[in-house]
């Protein structure tokens, strides 16, 4: 474990931030309002918006409750509809009703920013961080007494949870301004998984969403709403809940919060790395970015860094439910469910205990951290072109001598921003023996079979399911040629046992780690030892891992 | 929106003085003063004192020099017109001197390839993926720290430009200030300009037309008519689309006047270097014998080649392309290649929308 970057959890900036909740809250609301009425100017726009926010909200309440929402939300929602009603600017004076509107914002807003802000207690983080490390030092311990014995007792937790990359340089860079991490998603423990790499590693704490479902549990209620996670509720797709939500986001990033963003929005579905971003939460970086320039002098304007995280599991928790979520979108019609999916049943506790328990690990792999404008960065956070030289960034928000902010410009910069990043994912993606083997196995029954469309693939009889094993392995070892030749050339990075082992190793540990985990093995060797699978959707979103780099041709 | 533009108080710059780069300078000169960058000292001499560059007169707003750190330091809006072969360099060389609030509009129609040392793109065991090729906007975003690039495209014959004859021409950016400083610094009374976002789509349109002028060239060599140049001009299109999608590009552009528009211009202009390739190639000279009497390789011979490897890694059929190539780097008699054309079966009509 690296020693704390900050020594004191109470100096942090997450702490810090959290002592000015007030500020913070009403600048999210004050600076929501305002967005809001810029991009809806008139009196009709502002009261179409707020119908239109109040009708989605009743079809919420009445469809999906959840046990987290407070008690006073129809009661709250009936008088939003009832004020509504009786500012009707046909009924009375325009600038009374404008009134009356710009209260109704407020209000909703206030209601909504006062949910999502999260809260941070040092010595609950303090707690949490004794609890979990004695948590995974027990799980080890349990195994050493145990039987299998196939690791030496000196592996540690360090061997299990591997942070890679500039890791010293994202510890300097914390300390020079404002750290914005945006990992790919797989799971709903990214978030917990980083934030102990993060914490292992010495970063002070980060600010993170999770999804409001997840605060229906009492304890993670308990441990997350204390430890820096606000709160984002994916039913609420009206507009002003997500201008709220920006507003938040860009007032703690302006008040220097470190803070892990998941740019694809939701959890990748068929398990690729995600290659499509949701540029919303990005665009309040940019902009926080603007406003630092527009409010300090050039020298002094705090800098904020972009680092993208891509991480490495050999299973993931969900992947079942994942992948027939993907399956019943991307197929609609064509694909019918024939078989129950698999229950996740086994739950966090399973994940835990297999990852930290059994021969496997976890890789959370950092890119070069960059500038919002996908600059490289010196030691100090200075930006650099490619030759080195000093860029001032602060010329990309000025026209003509003219610093101001044009939308239009920025969102373009964003864009440019997500391009940098999923760059980074594919770059930085460490490739475990278990992708390889999952991605080699769906490719050759894909070519076997060639069936027009994947759903049909995935209703395949078990007997058509064999690959003969020689041609497994030789496939195996044309796609690892091409992943070295990919790794000379920077594109992709290979996990330690990928380099170190034998093909006929690298190929049986691929198969044990992907199969811990699922009650169907997705791929396993038949009595005469040629490969097959007892979940061709489970191969499928593990074989997606590798998509994107043209390994296909080697198949 | 136009009172403010980029040349009211700073003047724009012109890199590059080749025909084209003479045009765009009097065209920009016209709204405002033009700092234009020769590499050659002789050129700007000669600009400066006898005011005429490529048989074209120069005009009182432009004042050339070799300096570029002088342009860089003075202009905020920079269009570069130097051919895609050195590009790159010309770039490289202009990195050290650019900012982040320099924007540029180029003008160049063709492509940046990435190669092994010792190839080059007429070669022919290279394999060619659409990741290899780089428009030039990309040329720029990857060797200069500028970001709001755009670039200038369509039917802009540079000669019919130098006489003043009225055209229209579309300029390409994902950012709204590119396009509208680009369009108050250029629009004038023999210049209407249109706006595009998809920058990609319209630099491919500009690049990959050329392989259908030599075609073009070809068949006016052969003393065709207009119903088979109709007909090229069509299936070219068709042709051109379905290779630009396979590269990631959408197809709105290439009915617009940087597609279509630029596509009729040089399929029809019997001046320009393509054409005549085509027509010297229809007359019974071989590729050879026609790049050692030329002072630089045609465009289209480079856009065959590239069109062609595409077209074999990709999958896509292109009859054309295959058979201009075979025309071209395979000996194969030009009206041998038309008579195969004329027996393709082509299959339904407009399939490429």
């Amino acid at each position: 474990m690296l020693k704390s970057v900050i020594p004191r959890i109470k100096d942090w900036p997450i702490n810090l931030i959290a002592q000015k909740r007030d500020k913070i809250l009403q600048e999210t609301i004050s600076e929501a309002v305002l967005e809001f009425n810029k991009a809806h100017p008139t009196l009709s726009q502002l009261r179409d918006q707020l119908q239109k926010t109040l009708y989605l909200e009743h079809i919420r309440l009445r469809s999906e409750a959840w046990e987290v929402d407070p008690e006073d939300e129809k009661e709250f929602w009936g008088k939003v509809k009832k004020r509504l009603l009786q500012a009707d600017p046909a009924h009375m004076d325009e600038d009374i009703s404008k009134e009356q509107h710009q209260e109704l914002l407020q209000d909703i807003m206030s209601r909504y920013a006062n949910e999502i802000i999260g809260h941070f207690n040092p010595n609950m983080f303090w707690f949490a961080r004794q609890l979990l490390v004695r948590v995974f030092a027990r799980l080890f311990n349990s195994h050493f007494g145990g039987f299998k014995g196939i690791f030496n007792p000196q592996e540690k937790l360090k061997d299990k949870l591997i942070v890679a990359g500039p890791v010293e340089k994202l510890r300097n860079l914390s300390l020079k301004g404002t750290v914005i991490l945006v990992p790919t998603h797989f799971s709903n423990l990214d978030s917990a998984i980083i934030g102990f790499g993060m914490d292992y590693i010495g970063m002070p704490a980060f600010q993170y969403g999770a999804g409001l479902n997840l605060f229906n549990s009492k304890i993670f209620s308990f441990f997350a709403g204390n430890l820096g996670a606000y709160k984002l509720d994916r039913r609420k797709k009206n507009p002003i809940y997500l201008e709220t939500l920006k507003s938040y986001s860009k007032t703690n990033v302006l008040a220097g919060a470190h803070t892990i963003f998941f740019p694809g929005g939701t959890r990748s579905r068929a398990g690729n790395i995600e290659t499509e971003l949701k540029l919303g939460l990005l665009g309040t970086v940019m902009e926080a970015q603007r406003i630092h320039f527009e409010k300090n002098p050039a020298n002094l304007a705090p800098k904020i860094f972009v680092v993208p995280l891509t991480i490495s599991y050999h299973f993931v928790l969900e992947a079942s439910s994942l992948i027939e979520d993907q399956l019943r979108r991307t197929g609609k019609e064509q694909y019918l469910v024939y078989d129950k999916p698999q229950v996740a049943g086994k739950g966090i506790w399973k994940f835990f205990w297999e990852t930290f328990s059994k021969s496997t690990d976890i890789t959370l792999s950092l890119s070069e951290p960059m500038d919002v404008f996908g600059n490289s960065l010196d030691e100090d956070g200075n930006s650099i072109d490619k030759l080195g030289n000093p860029v001032e960034i602060r010329s990309y928000f000025i026209n003509k001598g003219q610093l101001k902010a044009d939308d239009q410009r920025e969102m373009i910069y964003t864009q440019m921003l997500g391009d940098k990043i999923i760059e980074g994912f594919f770059k930085n993606n460490v490739v475990y023996s278990s992708h390889v083997v999952s991605f080699v196995a769906f490719e050759l029954l894909k070519k076997k079979l060639d069936y027009p469309d994947l759903f049909t693939l995935m209703r395949t009889s078990d007997e058509d399911r064999e690959i003969d094993w020689d041609t497994f392995k030789t496939s195996v070892k044309r796609v690892i040629d091409e992943l070295y030749v990919l790794n000379n050339k920077e594109q992709i990075k290979l996990s330690p046992m990928m380099t170190t082992k034998e093909l006929d190793e690298i190929i049986e540990l691929g198969i044990t780690n992907v199969c811990i985990y699922h009650t169907n093995l997705p791929i396993l060797r038949t009595k005469e030892g040629n490969i097959t699978s007892e979940d061709l959707k489970l191969l499928y979103y593990y074989h997606n891992r590798l998509i994107g780099y043209g390994l296909h041709k080697c198949i | 929106m136009g009172s403010t533009s980029a040349s009211d108080k700073h003047p724009v710059g012109v890199i590059g003085a080749g025909s084209f780069g003479t045009a765009v300078a009097n065209l920009l000169a016209e709204n405002g003063e033009v700092l234009f960058y020769s590499r050659r000292q002789e050129a700007v001499d000669i600009i400066n004192t006898k005011r005429t560059n490529n048989g074209q007169t120069i005009h009182p707003n432009i004042r050339a020099t070799s300096d570029l750190q002088e342009i860089t330091n003075n202009c905020y809006l920079l269009f570069p017109s130097v051919s895609s072969d050195s590009f790159r360099q010309v770039m490289q060389g202009m990195a050290p001197f650019l900012r982040p609030d320099h924007m540029m509009i180029h003008c160049t129609k063709g492509f940046d390839i990435k190669l092994e040392p010792g190839k080059t793109i007429l070669d022919k065991d290279i394999i060619l993926k659409p990741s290899d090729i780089y428009t030039m906007s990309k040329v720029i975003l990857e060797e200069t720290c500028v970001k709001r690039v755009g670039c200038m495209s369509g039917p802009n014959l540079a000669r019919e430009i130098a006489n003043q004859h009225p055209a229209a021409t579309v300029i390409a950016s994902k950012f709204e200030e590119v396009i509208r400083e680009g369009e108050s610094a250029i629009r004038s009374k023999r210049l209407q300009v249109y706006s595009n976002h998809d920058i990609y789509a319209v630099e491919l349109a500009g690049v990959l037309k050329n392989s259908m002028a030599l075609a073009a060239g070809a068949l006016g060599g052969l003393g065709y008519g207009q119903n088979a140049m109709a007909f090229l001009i069509t299936r070219g299109l068709g042709e051109i689309i379905r290779l630009a999608t396979a590269m990631g590009a959408d197809r709105q552009a290439f009915l617009g006047l940087a597609g279509i528009g630029d596509l009729v211009a040089t399929c029809t202009s019997p001046m320009s270097r393509n054409y005549t390739v085509g027509a010297r190639l229809a007359k019974g000279e071989t590729l050879q014998q026609i790049i050692d009497t030329s002072s630089e390789v045609a465009e289209g011979i480079k856009t065959v080649s590239i069109s062609k490897k595409l077209a074999d890694s990709t999958g896509i059929k292109l009859p054309i392309i295959q058979y201009i190539y075979k025309a071209l780097f395979e000996g194969l008699n030009v009206e041998e290649a038309l008579r195969y054309l004329m027996e393709y079966r082509w299959g339904y009509d407009a399939d490429y929308m």
